[in-house]
């Protein structure tokens, strides 16, 4: 009886716990699950992010991503008016910017790109849409290039502060 | 820099179900559009229809740059207006194709886009491309055998140096101008229609070179 009633009050508090951890998430610009970050869905981002380590949004970004040496993925939700650089970038939601990949580019079917991509390697899945310049060198050798005056001049009102709101 | 217009965010395409419904088409003359290719040389080349996934795949074996523009959404080629004038014309297809300054285009792939212009536009359309046009530029285009012909509301990739994919688009079919290949050959202007073969659906591919400048003084003036 002890041990049963200690065992509910136990799992009651890992409850309640575990709902404030969701609820404090949600609040949160980004969470880290497993040596990845998540930028969530409610999360907008004007500024530049620079990331050491792999990054995953479902936000809305304008500004530069780079990720030297990592991946960025783009997800169903996410939404950039941004230029990316890493070391893989795919893209499954919307992006408005140019992509440098050091190693590869890919654009699911899900994807839709207007911008210019330059990488060793690009892979565009049927059903992706596409509009803009593909630049490939099979023989270069992976490696990350800068993004370029940090800003893709196709967004040039795009706020120069550092600034998250999580709405 | 290649530029694309940022308030079209590419539009009309196939869908996934469309892309179950590709085929595959055999040109005899889409491989002699490398003909003249120099060795390690970035390859540029335009294409003027959607961003296909086997032309992407293709080509990433080569030292490449791709120029995507689908000119078929362009609402001034959809909407036919009779107001304006050919340099107007000249100037809406140059910014469209926003290809940068001192590019020179390798091989155009230019699908069937002549069928969904009249004379007038493509007139136009080839003295936008003009400036990036070299001597040893070479085009690929599919036709109709005559104007009785109609084409597929399809859209097209380079699966090989001999293969073509053709998909569905899931946009509604325009106005179709089928011309015959002598029609084309007097709106091309500097290009020229160097080989044709007909192919086996009755449509006919044509395999595009630049022409030298006595060709080009005996065809007519419109």
């Amino acid at each position: 009886m002890f041990n049963f009633k200690k065992d509910t009050d136990t799992g009651r508090s890992a409850l309640n716990k575990s709902s404030r951890s969701s609820s404090d998430v949600t609040k949160r610009a980004s969470v880290s699950i497993g040596g990845k970050t998540m930028i969530g869905s409610t999360v907008v981002i004007e500024g530049n992010i620079t990331s050491a380590e792999d990054l995953i949004i479902e936000g809305k970004v304008s500004g530069t991503i780079s990720a030297a040496g990592h991946e960025v993925t783009v997800g169903q939700a996410g939404q950039l008016n941004a230029n990316i650089s890493a070391k893989i970038v795919r893209i499954e939601g919307k992006v408005e910017g140019d992509i440098s990949g050091g190693e590869k580019v890919i654009i699911s079917k899900t994807g839709n790109v207007l911008g210019n991509i330059d990488a060793p390697r690009v892979t565009l899945e049927d059903g992706a849409k596409f509009k803009g310049s593909i630049a490939m060198d099979p023989d270069e050798k992976p490696a990350i290039k800068a993004v370029p005056n940090g800003k893709s001049d196709l967004f040039p009102g795009a706020a120069t502060s550092d600034k998250t709101n999580a709405s | 820099m290649f530029r694309a217009k940022v308030e079209k965010v590419a539009g009309a395409t196939a869908t996934s179900q469309d892309y179950a419904l590709c085929t595959m088409l055999h040109s005899n003359l889409a491989a002699a559009t490398f003909d003249s290719l120099q060795p390690d040389k970035q390859l540029i080349v335009l294409d003027v229809g959607l961003a296909m996934a086997a032309t992407v795949d293709f080509f990433s074996q080569f030292k490449c740059k791709l120029l995507f523009v689908d000119l078929y959404a362009e609402d001034f080629v959809t909407d036919i207006s009779e107001d304006i004038s050919h340099q107007e014309l000249v100037s809406l297809f140059r910014q469209s194709l926003n290809i940068p300054d001192n590019c020179t285009i390798d091989i155009c792939l230019f699908w069937d886009f002549f069928n969904y212009l009249d004379g007038t536009l493509i007139k136009a359309f080839i003295e936008a491309l003009q400036p990036y046009v070299g001597e040893h530029t070479r085009g690929f285009g599919l036709g109709a055998l005559n104007s009785r012909c109609q084409l597929p509301n399809s859209c097209y990739g380079l699966m090989a140096k001999d293969t073509l994919t053709q998909c569905p688009r899931s946009d509604e079919q325009r106005p179709v101008f089928p011309h015959s290949q002598r029609d084309l050959k007097d709106y091309l202007d500097y290009f020229e229609i160097n080989k044709s073969r007909l192919m086996s659906d009755g449509r006919v591919e044509y395999l595009i070179t630049r022409c030298n400048d006595s060709v080009r003084v005996k065809k007519p003036i419109f």
